[in-house]
């Protein structure tokens, strides 16, 4: 049984868990989508009420019904880099590779549907407060007026983008910020904004959830910082990522969370404040753990690889060397 | 009529990163030209921050 990575080429972190699975000599298939109709090749039928599919790649051969997990890590747009690309054949690459997958019995990390839900952040701040997370009041508004009456509630305030995507047009970033004082807030009618009550706070915190297993790191904030520099990741601090201890509290909170997302693997991000309480601000469905795992040594690939490899019951994998075939 | 989020946004850093590695179909891995396997030097790596969370992805804005 095959693990079946879905990434590009460069993303040297999905190596990382490839090297671990080579190690326990489970079979892998890594392939980008967006080389499909050049170096990656499908195909699937479906008669006498039986389905067959294989995909390929190099020289590698996979059956779809010999695939045990799919990692959906970051892969580009189905047939992007084909000899003529189009949206058109972007939207039929998809659904021919995406749609056969579905009808396979691989675990899925994560599944499409879940993926695609999970990214939505207002989504997100509603699941995490069900799911026993504090969450720093926040308001998502076209209406002016909400936005000044909020700030008069809560006077502190960051604005952050709604789906975290950042403009193109031109290429520009746009971090978490600190709202002033007597803030403008009339162009609030110009596109959806999110307000949130800024969290002083003392850490961040990054907390990488694979299956049942959860990985804490704590980064300091400098006692010197900046308060303006809200977002870490835009941030100056050269504080390295510390392992920390999951207080129980929110560790029943995230599984509770995972649960409600149908989701194996999430980062979490949360601001930790004066009293300890871990403020939850996102989850990445698909979030970097490369940078925590070279600070904290926690085993983060290792957990990612034991996941995919094992099977639906949590049984482990039996060792087998990885195969090659040609069509 | 810019929404107001963007009165925030600031020009994105292109990182014109020139990785020393190449991905090997054969392995499945990237590898430096020395013939090593580059995940597993972290010194690279973290000089690169290919593995960080950055933001501002054009492709992918799960960070």
């Amino acid at each position: 049984m095959t693990v079946l990575i879905l990434t590009s080429e460069e993303d040297v972190t999905a190596d990382l868990v490839v090297l671990r699975l080579n190690e326990a000599g489970v079979p892998v298939v890594r392939l980008d989508p967006a080389d499909l109709t050049t170096r990656v090749a499908l195909s699937g039928e479906y008669v006498q009420g039986i389905c067959h599919g294989h995909l390929s790649v190099a020289d590698r051969l996979v059956s779809m019904s010999g695939l045990r997990s799919v990692w959906v890590r970051r892969p580009g747009l189905p047939a992007a880099r084909a000899a003529q690309p189009s949206a058109w054949l972007t939207e039929e690459a998809s659904q021919a590779l995406y749609g056969m997958l579905r009808c396979t019995d691989a675990r899925w990390m994560n599944h499409p549907d879940a993926a695609r839900r999970a990214r939505h952040k207002p989504w997100q701040l509603r699941l995490a407060q069900r799911s026993g997370l504090p969450v720093p009041a926040t308001l998502i508004t076209t209406f002016p007026q909400a936005a000044r009456e909020f700030s008069e509630r809560f006077p502190d305030l960051v604005v952050k983008p709604v789906s975290g995507a950042h403009p193109q047009e031109p290429p520009r970033a746009v971090p978490t910020s600190r709202v002033a004082p007597d803030t403008d807030f009339a162009a609030v009618a110009f596109g959806p904004t999110l307000l949130q009550r800024r969290v002083p706070k003392l850490a961040d915190i990054r907390l990488t959830a694979v299956g049942d297993r959860l990985f804490a790191a704590r980064k300091t904030v400098e006692p010197d910082a900046d308060p303006d520099d809200v977002d870490v990741r835009f941030s100056p601090s050269l504080s390295p990522w510390n392992p920390v201890e999951v207080p129980p509290r929110v560790a029943t909170a995230v599984h509770a969370y995972l649960s409600g997302a149908e989701l194996a693997y999430g980062a979490f991000d949360f601001a930790e404040d004066a009293d300890g309480i871990w403020w939850f601000l996102e989850c990445n469905q698909s979030g970097q753990f490369g940078f925590v795992e070279m600070d904290t040594g926690q085993p983060i690939a290792d957990a990612i690889a034991r996941w995919l490899a094992s099977a639906p019951d949590g049984t482990p994998a039996p060792s087998g060397g990885t195969r090659r075939s040609a069509l | 009529m810019q929404p107001f989020t963007l009165n925030y946004a600031r020009p994105a850093v292109h990182l014109e990163v020139t990785t020393p590695y190449m991905y090997d179909s054969g392995l499945q891995l990237n590898v430096l030209p020395d013939g090593r396997i580059a995940a597993t030097d972290h010194a690279t790596l973290r000089a690169l921050g290919t593995t960080t969370s950055t933001a501002g992805s054009k492709t992918h804005f799960d960070d």
